[in-house]
């Protein structure tokens, strides 16, 4: 069983971006005197410089965030990072859009000039502005664009093209903080730390998406062996490789796979791995959703398989308590079933599927169950039938587990399942921090 | 979803507090900072320093940046009022004979501020010959206004600017920068006055 990795390094990452907000801050205050605000022009243009670092920082905090940097993986989990991403990316489009008007109207009201013309003097006039606007444009584009209703209803492969144009908001953005930027502009400490973070995130980037892949896959040398099917639409695809004894793998974790295959090698997908690590081979099991797990039930044996992680902390070192229970649902079962060999034994899963074909694994689940001691309830039908209904309710979950609130929850499913899961287990007692969530949604 | 629209609040609060801070005198322990070294009363190379009859020299209530140019000071918006002002100087601080007229002194015009920072000027005179100006403090605040008071002392400070060419306040303005030009030449003549 692997040790225990408790939310040390996620707190500590949250305290350092913490103080590195601060710090972004910290030379405004500095260089301002106080009580030196008394005109309108003079505080609008202060809350601009405000919001403008923020939003310098933040936008570095978000590429940071997407550099996989093997420590971030490990201490935040890319499903946390991923959630932490969207949260900030939003506070990071309003915070450049303030900034950008709050400027606007500050450097008006100072020169006395309407709005649009002092619009077209900042575009005029100031260095850099026509690319920094343009960089507040594609933000803006890519911000709307994630916005969830509007996201789901794009391709993928399109919204992902179009959130990639984020780092050229970084290129366009860079020069206009350096020739205007109050705090920026004169060279000193302040300019020279503030031009170290964007090298640090840019060494972070070439680290955590060239340097550690490459190593990576150099080392094991991913191949398929196998393909074979679970059920009518869900496949396993088996991989094996080189030096797999030394691959650090925690059951239910994740890589982002890329499958160099004609039709397949561009597009780089998730899935977990669904057997834990053995040293001799890796397993994924896909269900067929859309175009690119459709061509997957078509890889040939020998195929060379590119690999980013592993990621996550949806695994049982990240657990609280000693006990755990299971809910999946369809092919949610795959890193719980990943997972379970390296849980305690006194285990219980409560699997959710639509129909009896829906099970997966099924096999080598009634073996786990008895080898790990692990109970484990099918729960099969639709949420509305009567066995599911009373299943997912509060007292249903008491009565097949009593000491459900003093357990570690894994939940794994369409979010459908999870959001009723989240609220039937807050209902039994179930505090927010037992509870690990794995959404298939990055 | 939650936690963002926590964040989005803690920016704008966050925001909103660090400018009603530092928009409100006093209620924080930097406003204490303040006092920084006396007004640079620059000795003349030869012969003791005679000032001028009333003139004085003004303390500058900014705090001295490390700004690259020597000799001056970084100075912020003011807070008040869009309009330009003097500031009075502080008391007079010492009244000496009219100078002989060989010596050379060194005259400080007042500080005059303007929407976008302070600006003063000293000039040195031989006799009643201007021989040098130096701008000991000009905006430069943002960028802009750092490079509208390196084009305006360009063109009127030091010994061979337009102001000792000239020999009066009375220059043309730097197009582009007429505000600093404009205070910058209030404070020349005011010190021009005052050394007569
Ligand atoms: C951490 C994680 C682990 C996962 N583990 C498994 C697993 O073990 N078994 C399994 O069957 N599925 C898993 N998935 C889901 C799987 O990634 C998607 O079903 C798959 O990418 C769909 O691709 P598609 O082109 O066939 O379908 P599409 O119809 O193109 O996409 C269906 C949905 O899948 C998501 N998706 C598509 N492409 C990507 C991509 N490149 N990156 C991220 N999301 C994408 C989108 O939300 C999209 O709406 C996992 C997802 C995540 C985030």
């Amino acid at each position: 069983m692997p040790p225990r990795r408790g939310p040390g390094g996620r707190r500590l990452l949250a305290a350092l971006l913490a103080v590195g907000l601060l710090a972004s801050v910290l030379p405004w205050w500095l260089d301002t005197p106080p009580g030196s605000l008394r005109t309108t022009a003079a505080t609008l243009t202060a809350a601009g410089r405000i919001t403008g670092l923020i939003a310098g920082y933040l936008l570095l905090v978000q590429v940071l965030m997407m550099s996989r940097l093997p420590v971030l993986e490990r201490w935040a989990g890319g499903e946390r990072i991923a959630r932490w991403h969207r949260d900030v990316g939003a506070t990071l489009l309003v915070a450049v859009l303030a900034h950008a008007s709050l400027i606007l109207v500050g450097y008006a009201d100072l020169e006395d000039n309407p709005v649009l013309t002092e619009a077209g003097v900042l575009l005029r006039d100031h260095e850099d502005m026509v690319s920094a606007f343009a960089a507040a444009g594609i933000l803006v584009l890519v911000g709307l664009t994630s916005v969830r209703a509007i996201r789901t209803a794009l391709p993928y492969e399109l919204w992902h093209a179009l959130h990639l144009s984020s780092y050229a908001v970084l290129l366009l953005g860079f020069a206009h903080q350096f020739s205007n930027g109050a705090q920026l502009f004169r060279p000193g400490p302040v300019r020279t730390g503030w031009i170290a973070m964007y090298a640090l995130v840019l060494a972070a980037l070439l680290w955590g998406r060239v340097v550690a892949p490459l190593a990576f896959n150099l080392r094991h040398r991913l191949r398929v062996a196998d393909v074979v099917a679970e059920s009518p639409d869900t496949i396993s695809i088996y991989l094996t490789g080189e030096r797999l004894e030394r691959l650090e793998l925690l059951g239910g974790q994740f890589f982002r796979w890329r499958f160099l295959a004609r039709g397949c090698w561009w597009q780089s997908h998730p899935f977990s791995v669904s057997a834990a690590a053995n040293g001799r081979w890796l397993r994924l099991t896909v269900k067929v959703v859309g175009a690119h797990t459709a061509d997957l039930r078509d890889l040939e044996p020998g195929t060379r398989v590119w690999a980013e992680g592993p990621s996550g902390t949806f695994t049982a070192a990240h657990r609280t308590r000693e006990r755990a229970l299971l809910i999946a649902g369809g092919s949610g079962i795959t890193p719980i079933r990943a997972m379970l060999e390296e849980l305690p034994p006194g285990a219980a899963l409560i699997y959710r599927a639509r129909t009896p074909a829906d099970v997966l694994l099924h096999r080598e689940l009634d073996w786990l169950a008895e080898a790990r001691d692990t109970a484990i309830w099918y729960v099969v039908g639709s949420r509305h039938d009567p066995g599911p209904r009373q299943v997912m309710s509060p007292d249903g979950l008491r009565r097949l587990v009593p000491d459900v609130a003093r357990r570690d929850v894994y939940l794994c499913g369409p979010p459908g399942l999870v959001e009723q899961s989240l609220r039937v287990l807050r209902e039994a007692g179930v505090p927010r921090r037992q509870i690990h969530l794995a959404t298939f949604e990055l | 979803m939650r936690r963002a629209l926590l964040a989005i609040t803690g920016l704008a609060a966050g925001t909103t507090a660090l400018v009603v801070l530092k928009g409100s005198p006093g209620t924080s322990p930097v406003a204490q900072e303040l006092p920084v070294a006396p007004a640079p009363v620059v000795p003349a190379p030869a012969g003791p320093t005679p000032t001028g009859g009333e003139v004085s020299a003004a303390p500058s209530p900014t705090r001295t940046s490390a700004s690259p140019r020597p000799g001056r000071t970084v100075t912020r918006a003011p807070s008040s009022g869009p309009s330009a002002t003097t500031r009075a100087p502080s008391a007079p601080r010492t009244t000496r004979k009219p100078p002989p007229a060989s010596t050379t002194r060194t005259v400080t015009g007042p500080v005059v501020e303007n929407e976008y920072g302070n600006v003063q000027v000293q000039i040195t005179l031989r006799g009643m010959r201007i021989v040098d100006v130096v701008a000991l403090e000009l905006p430069e605040e943002t960028a802009q206004s750092d490079q509208r008071s390196e084009q305006v002392d360009g063109r009127y400070s030091g010994s061979s600017g337009l102001v000792v060419q000239r020999q009066s306040a009375d220059v043309d303005t730097v197009s582009g920068a007429t505000a600093t030009s404009t205070s910058y030449k209030r404070s020349l003549q005011a010190a021009i006055d005052r050394a007569n």
